[in-house]
């Protein structure tokens, strides 16, 4: 118990200490933070190893007659694992990206911040918690998003915020029906409405949950607010908008499939036939648009929004296999999605290009940013040295066995136009004129390029041994199933 | 001693404001003395509403009872402290203190001249005592005396400032608020005349007794309660006076006006439904439905009006009009859970609003800016202010941990018990507008450059009020435990009366 709470304050002290420090040295600062994320690290990963040691882990209360929990279960400790270390990387990347930004006390502060929040979505143990962190997730999250306080990041953070609050509400109306027939919101005692059976407008519910998470989760036509979103800084754009946030709305569908209907509840309806659908219409137009886009980021974006819909595909399988396949993704495409972002990052700091076009020969420039950047493209393929081949597999292997097998041609052709994405810009990034690989000299390249090569080893080495990460997601599947 | 006291005590937290206001000009000298007299007798007042308010809590739900003059009903007047009298007290008291405190500060410069403080102050009493009479009494007819002195103190609070924009807010206040004056008379005459009581409680024996003999009347005392009290209570589309009377008026009367006047005539109008006509009269005559869909009208258009407000003040006064939606789709559920979350929207409201008007009201002082546009930066400036300013928006969108989300989930599973899906997407949607008008403010205060005046926060009285508040509306939110226990108790008693 006292790993969690520790878990979940570590972000929120952190960010709070470098608040109240307005002048402190940018070293102190950025010390501080390191500290933080890695305590709050280090207590994730003891809480997950007590969630998948057996042992139960619950806090709970109850405000004005409405109780809320913190019981992490499998799922919620895997999020609560990939979540922190991905923090700590982020962290570390930020340090050199951030070196010469202003307003740094600011972005560290809720940077730290949305890190608590972000566990809480994942520790959270009914309905109630998770809406309210869900909700503050978007609250800790804006000031990053407007770091740039330009005219344009304004515009994308009033979009965010009316987007998720919007979605949010949907949410609200759900639980208030779900607590209403179920009178229990916990996760802990199986599925909430799977006692009650079928009903009328239990489809509507379902309608409501996915619309209400499927805004974070960038579900389209839901995903407009992410690609304005881009105007944040790329450790924000990574972290939060190809990890952190938008896997807590896709975290929130997988426990409204799993914990809140139940795969047997689901089955039974109608809307869970359509559902496969939307996620395949999104990884396809989602792919489609991001090779049309010409700046990086905005390429990176509906490229995220492509591929959270894997998981989610995975999710509305209803099939053990596909669960299993999207929390392999969950796993797998995080890990390469940052690696991705990192490396424009670097390359828009270090050459400052930010469009796909001219960014010819800068492949010699920065042969490892490229060389990592050139994994994780090989990854979004689903190719085999990498991790995501095996999350790719497991969610082929999902939808044929519940019998729908044009799903798993939706992946492979995914797979094909993926490959159109990202791959002619590495090759055109290592063709043209050769330069000398002077831009990745100097400590704050250092420390961009550690996370972002370190993370692409870690894609690597899943990839090559999966047995690192299954414990994980066999918990997960065995829990629900 | 004691005995005396606690047996007295509901007299006393009406009688007392009123007594103090008609002494308070002998020592119109005195500033300090007035201002300390104000504080104390709000401290008093606080005491007095919480003591009550346990007795009632302990009690179980037996209200208190005290005849005027010795006279029980129905020849003589009945205060009754039930739960929602004891809770509408608490309100009362809870926000008129902070308010009062805030007052302390730059009233003189506000109002125009030393005199009219004093004057401010007994206008303030007086409707202080008008609204705790509101929350206590058992009688229709004193109903109508307190609606009266409260609507006069109102327009004098309105017209403290010494501006022609002043006088003409308060002049349309007075001529709109005497209308709806009238029609409450009119309501209470024609319930008179077929019940021949003005004690709620026989006035309501009899009137389910007669009411299908007459039911034209009853439409007619209804219709007339409904909009009379609409009227004053700036139901959309009555609500015309309200932008200009709460935005001109100086803040700490502001934040009185919109946070517990309003909610004042709520409270009749709740009591005059729900206890004269009664649950299964009200729907008999479709009330409930009426209200309702006055309620989700007025959240829809008030939220509209506010996002297209640039004066902060205006803002928050549309935002009332926005908010006396929700408790009025509140009244029309007609289910407990419904009820209870009404109940506490309105002290969530109470309190959060009055924190925002006297931020609002401290901004202006120290910058003299009304517009917000012009306030960039302001919560670098002024960290107290703003931050109170920032929980208070939070409240009112309905964050959770913050008072507004407990009064919004108790109307949200109202409305579904009731069935009106229609009225929970409209609740949720008058959240994302509230929070499209507010965090907009919040933003232009924290995320844009830093002016270069040196703007300050206001003295130690006033921001100790502001964080009173803030408090106030975290712990509502955080821990609501007796005061949703009075909502509660309070709608269980009103759904079981007849």
């Amino acid at each position: 118990m006292l790993d969690l709470i520790l878990a979940l304050l570590s972000g929120a002290v952190g960010g709070l200490i470098i608040a109240m420090m307005p002048r402190a040295s940018s070293r102190l600062r950025n010390t501080i933070a390191l500290i933080f994320s890695v305590t709050g690290m280090a207590f994730s990963w003891r809480v997950a190893q007590l969630v998948f040691a057996g042992e139960s882990i619950r806090i709970a209360g109850e405000i004005g007659g409405l109780s809320w929990s913190l019981e992490p279960d499998p799922l919620g400790a895997v999020f609560g694992l990939i979540a922190s270390t991905l923090w700590l990387f982020a962290t570390i990347y930020s340090f050199g990206y951030m070196a010469n930004e202003k307003k740094q006390r600011t972005y560290y502060t809720f940077l730290l911040m949305s890190f608590s929040v972000t566990l809480g979505v994942a520790f959270s143990g009914n309905l109630v918690a998770l809406y309210l962190f869900y909700e503050l997730l978007t609250f800790a999250t804006y000031p990053l998003v407007i770091h740039e306080r330009s005219l344009e990041a304004m515009k994308a953070g009033a979009k965010y915020i009316i987007y998720s609050l919007s979605g949010a509400g949907a949410i609200l109306i759900a639980i208030v029906v779900t607590y209403g027939w179920a009178g229990n919101l916990d996760f802990a005692g199986g599925p909430i409405l799977a006692s009650g059976g079928i009903r009328p407008g239990l489809s509507l519910l379902l309608a409501l949950f996915v619309g209400g998470f499927g805004v974070k989760a960038a579900i389209m036509p839901l995903h407009r607010w992410l690609p304005a979103a881009m105007v944040a800084p790329t450790p924000v754009s990574a972290l939060l908008h190809a990890v952190a946030v938008v896997y807590s709305g896709v975290y929130g569908i997988l426990r409204v499939v799993y914990s809140v209907f139940g795969h047997e509840l689901m089955g039974q309806l109608g809307l869970s036939y359509v559902l496969p659908w939307v996620a395949a219409f999104t990884i396809l137009v989602g792919v489609t648009i991001a090779t049309q886009q010409d700046v990086l980021k905005r390429r990176l974006a509906y490229h995220t929004i492509s591929q959270l819909s894997y998981i989610l595909l995975g999710a509305f399988t209803l099939q053990p296999w596909g669960l299993a396949g999207a929390m392999l993704h969950m796993i797998s495409y995080s890990t390469l999605k940052i690696t991705l972002f990192f490396g424009a990052g670097i390359i828009a700091k270090q050459t400052g290009e930010t469009k796909v076009s001219k960014m010819g020969g800068v492949g010699w420039q920065l042969p490892k940013t490229m060389a990592a950047f050139g994994i994780a493209s090989l990854g979004m393929i689903g190719m085999l040295p990498l991790n995501t081949f095996w999350s790719k597999y497991y969610l082929m292997k999902g939808s044929v066995a519940g019998g729908r097998w044009p799903l798993a041609l939706v992946l492979i052709g995914s797979g094909v136009i993926n490959a159109f994405c990202f791959i002619p810009t590495v090759v055109a990034a290592f063709t043209g004129e050769r330069g000398k690989p002077t831009a990745e000299r100097g400590a704050e390249v250092s420390l961009m390029l550690a996370p972002t090569v370190l993370l692409a080893g870690i894609a690597l080495l899943i990839g090559l041994w999966p047995g690192l990460v299954w414990p994980g997601v066999q918990a997960v599947v065995n829990w629900f199933f | 001693m004691t005995a005396t006291i606690t047996a007295n005590l509901p007299v006393f937290v009406v009688i007392a404001p009123l007594f103090v206001a008609f002494v308070l000009p002998t020592f119109a000298r005195r500033m300090r003395l007035v201002e300390s007299l104000v504080v104390a007798i709000e401290a008093i007042g606080l005491v007095g509403a919480g003591y009550l308010a346990s007795i009632v809590l302990m009690q179980k739900g037996i209200p208190i009872i005290y005849s005027l003059g010795g006279w029980s009903a129905p020849w003589g007047i009945e205060l009754e402290v039930g739960s929602l009298g004891a809770f509408f007290l608490l309100v009362v008291a809870a926000v008129s203190l902070p308010v009062a405190l805030f007052a302390r500060g730059n009233l003189t410069e506000e109002v125009g001249g030393k005199e009219r403080v004093t004057r401010f102050y007994v206008l303030y009493l007086l409707l202080n005592g008008a609204l705790a009479g509101m929350a206590v009494t058992n009688d229709l007819f004193n109903i109508f005396v307190l609606v009266e002195v409260a609507t006069l103190s109102c327009c004098g609070l309105v017209s403290a400032r010494n501006h022609p924009r002043a006088a003409e807010a308060a002049f349309t206040y007075l001529i709109l608020a005497t209308l709806g004056s009238a029609l409450v008379l009119g309501g209470i005459g024609f319930l008179y005349i077929i019940t021949g009581h003005l004690n709620m409680g026989f006035a309501s024996q009899e009137l389910g007794r007669i009411w299908q003999d007459y039911p034209h009347v009853v439409w007619m005392a209804a219709s007339f309660m409904l909009v009379g009290f609409g009227v004053k209570s700036a139901l959309f589309p009555l609500h015309v006076w309200l932008p200009d009377a709460h935005s001109t008026a100086p803040s700490p009367a502001s934040a009185i006006l919109s946070g517990l006047a309003v909610k004042g005539y709520l409270i009749c109008l709740l009591k005059v439904l729900y206890i004269v006509f009664g649950h299964t009269l009200m729907q008999e005559f479709a009330m409930h439905r009426i209200l309702v869909l006055l309620g989700m009208i007025a959240i829809i258009a008030g939220s509209l009006f506010a996002l297209a407000q640039d004066e902060l003040k205006r803002r928050l006064a549309f935002s009332t009009v926005a908010q006396v939606g929700y408790i009025i789709l509140g009244l029309g559920l007609v289910n407990m859970k419904g009820l209870t979350g009404t109940l506490f929207y309105l002290a969530s409201h109470a309190v959060i609003k009055s924190s925002l008007f006297l931020a609002a009201g401290a901004i202006i002082a120290a910058t003299g800016k009304h517009r917000i546009s012009e306030l960039a930066g302001i919560g670098r400036k002024m960290p107290v202010t703003m931050a109170v300013f920032t929980v208070g928006s939070l409240g009112l969108v309905g964050i959770p941990l913050f008072s507004g989300f407990i009064g919004k989930w108790y109307l949200l599973l109202g409305s579904l018990d009731a069935g009106h899906i229609l009225a929970a997407a409209v609740i949720i949607i008058g959240s994302v507008l509230c929070a499209a008008y507010l965090f907009p403010i919040i933003r232009v205060a924290y995320f844009e450059p830093v002016p270069e005046e040196n703007w300050q926060d206001p003295g130690m009285p006033q921001k100790i009020a502001l964080i009173l508040l803030a408090v106030g509306v975290v712990i509502l939110g955080v821990a609501p435990g007796p005061f949703l226990e009075l909502a509660s108790r309070a709608a269980i008693e009103l759904l079981v009366i007849k």
